[in-house]
């Protein structure tokens, strides 16, 4: 309750604002209401149903910006009833032709490459999130950004993260047959609150009429963390394993390019080369490894058509192998091989996360976007297919601009994987339809 | 695609190698017509009536600025409104000899993307107006005539045609050959017919309300494009026109569009 009244006196303040606003000062308020329903998998008929008031504020007076997205929402999520103040961004700072600093809550993408990109890792994202954008899903963190633009067409980034923020995963959710039995999902591990637990992040950037490029350096803890063990109670028969989101360190080294060929398409690859050590000794630290993503872009009878190969390398990778099942009168080793199964069990599934599961892995994804009857219709579809791990999705949307204010999207998402896969998993809670009605104003 | 706005009001008036009644050819007269709305270094607030044959209609509210540097026009065309596209931002090099450079920045996705400048012949944001009719058309790819004069409003005009020089230029456009009714006292530029690609006539561009904006220039303050096969009806309403500013190169580049 406390949330919805600082809500209201927020919104107050802000209509305030906007009357006695000097008129020296650009001020645009604006956002939307919005009822979204996603349903239809096998474990929960609405897996999320909410209604959700969105306040946008911008306000720039010579070269001072204060930017805000406030969204309050209300609803059920995964059968629980939940209310949502969420701050998504909400920075100030100085911006000038050469130079922008930023401070404040702020999400920032990197990568040329669509929907899969290797050098984001600036921000979390809460992949549980379901509604119709998956733009949704992006969290804000708390950085300091800077940008420099020595000339047209080139500019310098910096990020700092001071304090670390994972994404969310919810395998909590997950029904794992027997190995839920004995397995619990913990607290985050959250790294000591210092500086030297930051992130930093750079990036130097190139956008010329002939490509556009960039490479950039990222140290810091990754957003898309591992799972680590955290206690086993062997008080019973059948051990029970607590595990937690833990996450890692990572050096990262990206580079991404654009290259349009005529009229024809524009050609786009990303890559990172991520560094981490100790990966052997902690579980829930993925193997070194390169990142890659190839794709065209070009238009085919008035449909956008994305099309792209999406590769990863794992360095120093070695198969994973089953403990032996040891003598089973003799307890200590008994006790040794529940311990390597857990250990092994544990790795497996982090391998998953990581997409680490073979020494290289292949995958390909395709966007097909369209619009009808003068902007008034859009449908959208992305199909991706790992080849390596067999997984799919298939997600298509059709959007409808109702009128200037009022919009509906209707559309669907199904993926599908083998017996213990991440999609096999994801399936069963993320499958479904969803239907939005948005009012903008 | 040719994003230039100012060209939508010379319509296609273009060049023919014959000469014209008055001793001068469709060339020199489409010449003139260009150069006389011609402001270069540009800001202009405008904002896009549509309507449809049921007669709702939708908004659009866009500012543009534009310079040429080195022979490239180079203009910039960012959404106010409504809410949900405010902050969208084009980039366009309007290249004299290659294809168009295009990049988009939209404010969901929080990055600048490189896009294809094709579809000409595409409706320009859901309006009667395509890309092609907001570009400089590239005067090699028609072959133009002088058809004679006609009265529009009272104002003694030349009608201009001009004819794609083949099915690929017409289906990249939109449309077969237009039909431009220019003004013989101050050549500008008052009705454009357009003509599908089966030759029936589809939409008429009419230019209203011109203002001297500067010595010797100017502007048409409202422009309306009809579909008559659609009855859809779209009207540009310009708001502010700025000549003064003297834009620097760098806000011309894509790593200035976020705002």
């Amino acid at each position: 309750m406390k949330r919805f009244f600082f809500f209201v006196i927020l919104i107050s303040t802000a209509l305030q604002a906007r009357a006695q606003w000097n008129g020296n000062t650009d001020l645009a308020i604006h956002g939307y209401g919005r009822g979204s329903v996603y349903g239809g998998s096998k474990a929960y008929d609405l897996a999320s149903v909410f209604a959700e008031f969105s306040l946008q504020a911008s306000a720039r007076k010579g070269p001072a910006v204060l930017v805000s997205d406030i969204r309050f929402s209300t609803g059920m999520f995964y059968n629980e009833k939940d209310t949502r103040f969420l701050i998504r961004e909400l920075y100030a700072g100085y911006k000038s032709r050469k130079f922008d600093v930023f401070l404040g809550n702020q999400i920032v993408n990197w990568g040329r490459t669509d929907g899969f990109n290797p050098t984001n890792n600036i921000n979390p994202n809460d992949y549980f999130f379901l509604s119709s954008d998956p733009a949704d899903q992006q969290l804000s963190n708390f950085m300091l950004k800077m940008q420099y633009r020595p000339l047209p067409g080139i500019d310098l980034e910096l990020v700092a993260i001071p304090f670390y923020k994972m994404s969310d995963y919810r395998f909590d959710l997950f029904d794992m047959g027997e190995l839920g039995n004995y397995l619990l999902f913990g607290d985050d591990m959250l790294p000591e609150r210092i500086l030297a637990n930051g992130t930093y992040a750079v990036r130097a950037n190139f956008d010329f009429p002939e490509f556009g490029a960039s490479v950039s350096w990222f140290q810091g803890y990754d957003p898309y963390h591992g799972f680590n063990v955290v206690s086993v109670n062997w008080t019973s028969a059948q051990p029970v394993v607590r595990i937690a989101s833990t996450p890692y360190r990572k050096t990262a080294i990206g580079a991404d390019l654009a290259i349009p060929v005529g009229n024809l398409m524009i050609v786009r690859a990303e890559a990172a080369y991520n560094h981490t050590k100790n990966p052997d000794k902690k579980m829930f630290i993925p193997n070194p490894d390169i990142s890659y993503v190839v794709g065209i872009e070009t238009n085919v009878l008035g449909c956008i058509v994305i099309g792209q190969y999406i590769g990863k390398y794992t360095f120093d990778f070695f198969p994973l192998s089953v403990p032996v099942s040891p003598n089973a009168n003799d307890p200590a080793s008994l006790v040794q091989y529940a311990e390597k199964y857990i250990d092994y069990e544990n790795r497996l599934f982090n391998r998953k996360v990581f997409n680490q599961q073979e020494r290289t892995n292949h995958a390909v994804s395709l966007t097909l976007t369209r619009s009808f009857a003068y902007d008034v219709l859009s449908f959208e579809c992305t199909g991706y297919y790992n080849i390596t791990s067999k997984e799919w999705f298939v997600r298509p949307k059709l959007s409808w601009r109702i009128s200037d204010a009022l919009m509906a999207a209707v559309g669907g998402n199904y993926m599908r994987g083998g017996e213990k896969t991440l999609y096999g998993y994801s399936s069963a809670i993320m499958n479904g339809a969803f239907a939005e009605l948005k009012v903008i104003f | 695609m040719k994003l230039l706005l100012k060209s939508l009001f010379t319509g296609l008036l273009l060049l023919s190698g014959t000469p014209g009644l008055f001793g001068q050819s469709a060339a020199e007269i489409s010449s003139k017509s260009r150069e006389v709305v011609d402001l270069g270094t540009m800001q202009m607030d405008f904002t896009i009536y549509i309507r449809d044959s049921r007669g709702s209609e939708r908004v659009r509210q866009l500012t543009m600025i534009s310079r040429i540097f080195n022979d490239v026009n180079k203009t910039l065309v960012r959404f106010t409104a409504p809410s949900d596209v405010q902050g969208t931002t084009l980039l366009i090099f309007d290249n004299k000899d290659t294809e168009d450079d295009m990049w988009i920045y939209m404010p969901a996705l929080k990055k600048v993307r490189r896009i294809i400048s094709s579809e000409r012949g595409k409706s320009f944001m859901g309006t009667e107006f395509t890309n092609a009719d907001m570009s400089k058309p590239n005067q090699a790819d028609f072959n133009y005539s002088l058809l004679g004069t006609a009265d529009h409003e009272g104002k003694a005009c030349w009608k201009v045609q001009s004819e794609g020089k083949d099915q690929t230029i017409n289906k990249a456009n939109g449309f077969s050959r237009t039909i431009s009714y220019i003004d013989k006292a101050n050549y500008l530029c008052y009705k454009v017919e357009y003509y599908d690609l089966s030759g029936n006539l589809q939409r008429i561009l009419t230019s209203h309300d011109y203002k001297n904006v500067t010595a010797n220039k100017y502007f048409s303050y409202r422009t309306v494009m009809e579909n008559v096969q659609n009855k859809r009806v779209s009207e540009m309403v310009i708001n502010k026109i700025d000549t003064g500013t003297k834009f620097q190169e760098d806000i011309f580049s894509p790593n200035a569009l976020q705002q």
